[in-house]
């Protein structure tokens, strides 16, 4: 088996299609009690003005201010990764939720998280498993009902 | 539905380059995925596309470029579905023969 060496680039993007309406993509987006069931059980509160993310045990795993709240089309974020002591010094970089209504009731959705310049330690925990759990998450709580086991 | 697209990309060498390239480092130009592929930029065009459609490559500009990125997502999915699953069965089978034996004995 090759091993091949990776970077963590300081823009990512990911995408994954969905059966299920913008709005229903938005909501399970931005509020808690979706985002509890896919996201490393992290509440998520997007308002307008703030990001804020909350672990199991009530810390803040998240805290930045909202740039962009255009519902149900684009939600762009700052991130700082207040999970992790060593993470949580790095600079704020940047998360864009962008959703696309497609043919058939899919919705596109496409998660960019940029401005890492400040922060690889942060890009190298969100890359790859990351952002891909919690995608494949999100699609399959949104198309089952059910949050991924584990 | 979706899978078929994304076992047809994985299915060919040249794709599968590609994506190991874009693993490497993420976030190229066609010109720069050209130059280290013994291929004309329309075979290498034609295979982006393939795995754009497959969702395993994503276009995303950035000023005047065109970047390729890596989107892993759908490898993910595939995993879940189709090795996830098997896995699990064979674990929970070998599970049930040590209870089993374990009784008996």
């Amino acid at each position: 088996m090759t091993t091949i060496e990776q970077t963590a680039t300081t823009v990512q993007v990911y995408q994954v299609f969905i059966r299920a309406t913008p709005e229903e993509v938005w909501d399970a987006i931005t509020k808690p009690e979706f985002t509890v069931r896919y996201f490393h059980g992290a509440r998520v509160e997007n308002s307008p003005t703030y990001h804020r993310s909350f672990g199991p045990d009530g810390a803040t795993w998240g805290d930045a201010a909202t740039l962009e709240f255009d519902p149900p089309r684009k939600l762009v974020h700052g991130w700082r990764s207040l999970y992790s002591p060593e993470l949580a010094e790095e600079a704020e970089s940047r998360v864009t939720w962008e959703i696309e209504p497609m043919d058939g009731g899919v919705s596109k959705l496409t998660v960019v998280h940029d401005q890492l310049e400040g922060a690889p330690k942060t890009a190298q925990s969100v890359s790859g498993a990351g952002w891909m759990y919690v995608l494949s998450g999100l699609k399959t709580l949104l198309e089952t009902g059910e949050p991924l086991a584990g | 539905m979706d899978d078929d697209h994304v076992f047809k990309a994985l299915a060919d060498p040249t794709r599968r380059h590609l994506l190991d390239r874009l693993f490497e480092r993420d976030g190229r130009t066609l010109t720069e995925l050209e130059s280290e592929l013994s291929m004309t930029r329309f075979g290498v065009m034609k295979h982006l596309r393939v795995l754009e459609e497959a969702g395993l490559v994503v276009a995303h500009r950035s000023g005047r470029e065109k970047l390729h990125f890596l989107n892993p997502v759908p490898i993910r999915l595939v995993h879940d579905r189709w090795i996830d699953k098997y896995n699990e069965r064979r674990v929970s089978a070998l599970a049930e023969l040590k209870t089993e034996l374990e009784e008996t004995a």
